[in-house]
C-alpha cells in the first residue's frame, strides 16, 4: 500500500512538472523578463560607417523600446559582435551567438559576402534572421527553407535596373560606366544595370571599373573611368571608396551624372566627399532623416537623444531602426506567450504596414521580401531632395 | 601617351608614400635587424595625434610636429621598456613583440578615437588641380611627392653626411664594436626607433588627406612599403626608396592597361621575380661573414 502511495504520489509530481513545462514553453532568448537579440556587424574596417550607424540605430532604438517597460513585460538584451566586414569573422561570431548566447533572433549582418556565408548555418539552427544588409537576391529560390527569415531591405540587382532605368528614361543617360566592389555586393549591383541596360534601349555598358575592399586609393580607378567618356556613372562602393572615386574623377576634370546605391545615402558623404558629393542621384527604400518625414524626423531625434554620435550617421541610423520594427511589431501580436511559431503567425499577418520608418511591409506564408519599393532622391547642397514617388519591383522570394 | 603620364603621375604620388614606409621599415632593419611589423600602427597614431591637435586649433605645423613626436616617443618607449628588457629574445621573438604592440595600438586607436572615417584637414587641396599639358597633378599629390622627396633627402644626408649618421651605420654594422669605440649604441637604437617611427608618422599624415582618416587607413599601405623594402634590398635606404616608386608605378600602370582585380598581385609578382634574379634586392649587398 506504501509502495503504490508512492508510486502515485511520483507520478503526480511528474505530471506537476509537465504541466508546468507545457503551459510556459522555453524559446531559446527568452525568459518572462528578457529578450535576447544579437547582430554581427562591421564596426570596424572598410565598413565601419555602416555597421556603427545601423548597429548603433537597432541598439538605440530598443533602449527606447525597453525605457517604455518592453513588449509584453519583457525589455531587450541586444549584443553587438564586430565582423571588421569579414566573413569568416562573421561566421565565427554568429555561431557563437546562437549557439553560446543563445539568442532569440539575429538582427541584420552587413554585407552580402557575409550573409552568404552564414545563411545557410542560419537557416539550418532556426533561428529567426531579420533584414540581413545584403542583396536580397540571394534569398531567391530559398523560399521553403526561409520560414525564420524576414527581410525589409531591397535587392541591388533591382535597385541596379531601377537606377539605370531612371538614368536612361529621365536623365538621358547613353553610356554608362559602373564603379563597384569586387564582390557580391558590387557584382549584384553590375549585374542590376546590366539587366537595366537589356530592359531598356538606348543605352550601353561601356566600362565596368572595380576595386577591392582593401583598396586605399582609387587614382586610377578614376583615370579609366574617365577614358570610358561615359555620360553616366553608378556606384556601388563602401561610403570610403565612393566618396574617394568622386572626389578623383573630379580632380582628372571627368564630370558624368553620378547615380549611386541607398548604400551612400548617409549625409555622412557631403563630410566626406565635400563638393563632389553634390547633384547625386540615389535610389532609397526608406524616407530620408531631413527630408520632411516627420516620424522619421521623431524617430532620429530619439535614436539622438539616446546615443549621440549617431547624429553623425542619420541615414544608417534610421536604417537600423527600419531592419527591426516589422519583427518588433510581430512580437508585439504575438502577446505575451512568446513561441517561435506564434511571433511567425504574427509577422505574416502584417499586410502594408508602416512603421515608424519603414512603410509598407507585407509578409505572407509564401513571402518574406517585406518590401519592394523605391524612390529617388538627389543629394543639392548638403541635403537630400525627393525625385520621384515610389517604384514598384515583382516580389522574388 | 597622354595617359600613361597620367598613370605615372597617380603611380610616383602613392609610390612616394610607398617609399616613405619602406624608409622607416628598413631604418629599423639595418640597426638592429628586426622587421617592426608596429610601424603602420605607430604612423596610425602619430596622425591621430596630430589630427587632436589640429581639432584643437594649433598650426598645422605644430599640428603634424606633435604628431610625428608621438609617433617617436611610442617607437623610443618600446625600445626602452620592451625591446632592451627582451634584449635576450631570439629575432623572431622581437618580431613577435612587434606584432604585440601592433595589436596594442591599433586597439588603443580604436577605443580613443573610434572606428568613424574622418576627414583630415589638410592645406592642400585634393581637388585643385596643375596642368602639366594634358596631365593633371592635385595640390595634394603635388605636395605628398615634394615633401616625400624632401624627407628622404634628409634622412639621406642625416644617415651619410653627419656624425650621428655615421654612428647609426657603426651600429648597424656592429652594436658591440661600435659600443666598443665609444659611441653610445642604446641611445643610437632608440633615435633609429624615433626616427623610423616619426618617419612612419611622415607618411601617414601624408596618406590621411588622400584616403581619409581611420583607424586602419595604413594596412595597404604597410603591407605595400613593406613589400617595397623587400624588393629594393631590406639593407638599402636607397634601395627602399626605388622599390617604393617602382611599386607605386607598376601599380598604376598594370591597373590602368590590363586589370584592376590583379594589380596587387602583380605587385607581389613583380616582387617575387626581382627576388629570384637578386635575392638580395635591387640594391641590397650581399655579405659575407669572414670567419
Amino acid at each position: 500500500m506504501r509502495a503504490l502511495t508512492r508510486f502515485m504520489f511520483a507520478v503526480a509530481v511528474v505530471a506537476a512538472l509537465s504541466a508546468t513545462a507545457v503551459g510556459q514553453p522555453a524559446e531559446r532568448g527568452v525568459t518572462p523578463t528578457e529578450i535576447v537579440l544579437a547582430t554581427s556587424m562591421p564596426m570596424s574596417g572598410p565598413a565601419a560607417l555602416w555597421g556603427t550607424g545601423v548597429g548603433g540605430g537597432v541598439d538605440a532604438w530598443l533602449r527606447h523600446i525597453n525605457d517604455q517597460g518592453g513588449i509584453h513585460g519583457r525589455r531587450f538584451r541586444f549584443l553587438i559582435r564586430d565582423d571588421a566586414y569579414l566573413p569568416p569573422r562573421a561566421v565565427a561570431n554568429v555561431r557563437e551567438l546562437v549557439e553560446r548566447d543563445g539568442i532569440f533572433g539575429l538582427i541584420s549582418s552587413i554585407g552580402t559576402a557575409n550573409c552568404f556565408a552564414i545563411r545557410d548555418y542560419m537557416v539550418e539552427t532556426k533561428t529567426f534572421w531579420i533584414t540581413p544588409a545584403c542583396g536580397a537576391d540571394i534569398w531567391a529560390g530559398m523560399r521553403e527553407r526561409n520560414k525564420f527569415l524576414f527581410v525589409t531591405y531591397p535587392g541591388y540587382v533591382d535597385e541596379g535596373i531601377y537606377l539605370t532605368r531612371y538614368g536612361v528614361e529621365s536623365l538621358k543617360a547613353k553610356n554608362i560606366a559602373v564603379f563597384y566592389q569586387n564582390d557580391l555586393y558590387g557584382q549584384q549591383g553590375l549585374l542590376g544595370v546590366k539587366r537595366g541596360i537589356a530592359q531598356v534601349r538606348g543605352a550601353k555598358l561601356v566600362a565596368q571599373v572595380s576595386y577591392e575592399v582593401t583598396d586605399a586609393e582609387v587614382a586610377a580607378q578614376a583615370l579609366k573611368l574617365k577614358e570610358s567618356k561615359a555620360d553616366t556613372l553608378i556606384l556601388y562602393a563602401t561610403p570610403r571608396h565612393g566618396a574617394l572615386i568622386v572626389r578623383e574623377i573630379a580632380k582628372v576634370g571627368y564630370q558624368p551624372t553620378i547615380m549611386s546605391t541607398f548604400t551612400l545615402l548617409d549625409p555622412v558623404m557631403f563630410a566626406l566627399a565635400g563638393e563632389a558629393w553634390n547633384n547625386i542621384y540615389l535610389a532609397t527604400y526608406i524616407p530620408v532623416p531631413g527630408m520632411g518625414d516627420a516620424k522619421v524626423d521623431a524617430t532620429l531625434a530619439t535614436l539622438v537623444r539616446i546615443n549621440p554620435a549617431l547624429a553623425r550617421n542619420p541615414f544608417n541610423a534610421a536604417a537600423g531602426v527600419s531592419f527591426v520594427e516589422s519583427f518588433l511589431e510581430g512580437i508585439r501580436r504575438a502577446g505575451p506567450s512568446l513561441t517561435k511559431d506564434r511571433v511567425v503567425a504574427a509577422m505574416e499577418s502584417l499586410k502594408n504596414w508602416d512603421g515608424e520608418v519603414i512603410r509598407g511591409v507585407t509578409y505572407t506564408p509564401e513571402s518574406r521580401q517585406g518590401i519592394n519599393r523605391l524612390f529617388m532622391v538627389k543629394s543639392e547642397r548638403g541635403q537630400y531632395t525627393k525625385l520621384t514617388d515610389w517604384y514598384t519591383y515583382p516580389r522574388k522570394f | 601617351m597622354t595617359q600613361l603620364a597620367q598613370y605615372l603621375v597617380g603611380g610616383l604620388a602613392t609610390g612616394s608614400l610607398y617609399a616613405l614606409v619602406a624608409l622607416g621599415v628598413v631604418l629599423l632593419y639595418r640597426s638592429s635587424r628586426v622587421l617592426n611589423f608596429a610601424h603602420g600602427d605607430i604612423a596610425t597614431l602619430g596622425t591621430f595625434v596630430a589630427f587632436t591637435l589640429l581639432g584643437r586649433k594649433l598650426p598645422f605645423s605644430l599640428a603634424v610636429a606633435g604628431g610625428l613626436a608621438a609617433a617617436a616617443l611610442v617607437g623610443v618607449l618600446f625600445f626602452f621598456f620592451v625591446l632592451r628588457p627582451a634584449k635576450e629574445a631570439s629575432l623572431l621573438g622581437k618580431i613577435v613583440l612587434t606584432l604585440g604592440l601592433a595589436l596594442v595600438l591599433s586597439g588603443a586607436v580604436q577605443v580613443i578615437w573610434g572606428t568613424d572615417t574622418l576627414v583630415f584637414p589638410f592645406p592642400l587641396s585634393d581637388t585643385r588641380v596643375h596642368r602639366v599639358g594634358q596631365v593633371v597633378v592635385s595640390e595634394t599629390s603635388l605636395g605628398t611627392i615634394v615633401t616625400g622627396i624632401v624627407l628622404m633627402t634628409l634622412l639621406y644626408v642625416l644617415v651619410q653626411g653627419t656624425k650621428i649618421g655615421l654612428a647609426m651605420r657603426a651600429v648597424a654594422q656592429s652594436a658591440d664594436a661600435a659600443q666598443a669605440l665609444g659611441i653610445p649604441a642604446r641611445k643610437i637604437h632608440a633615435l633609429t626607433w624615433g626616427l623610423a617611427a616619426a618617419l612612419g608618422g611622415a607618411a601617414g599624415v601624408l596618406l590621411a588627406p588622400v584616403v581619409y582618416l581611420d583607424p586602419f587607413m595604413m594596412l595597404d599601405p604597410f603591407l605595400k612599403g613593406f613589400a617595397a623594402a623587400v624588393m629594393g634590398g631590406m639593407d638599402s635606404l636607397p634601395g627602399a626608396v626605388l622599390g617604393g616608386f617602382l611599386l607605386g608605378i607598376a601599380e598604376s600602370v598594370f591597373a590602368g592597361y590590363i586589370s584592376f582585380k590583379f594589380k596587387t598581385t602583380m605587385a607581389f609578382a613583380v616582387i617575387i621575380l626581382v627576388l629570384l634574379v637578386r635575392p638580395e634586392g635591387l640594391l641590397g649587398r650581399v655579405y659575407h661573414r669572414r670567419v
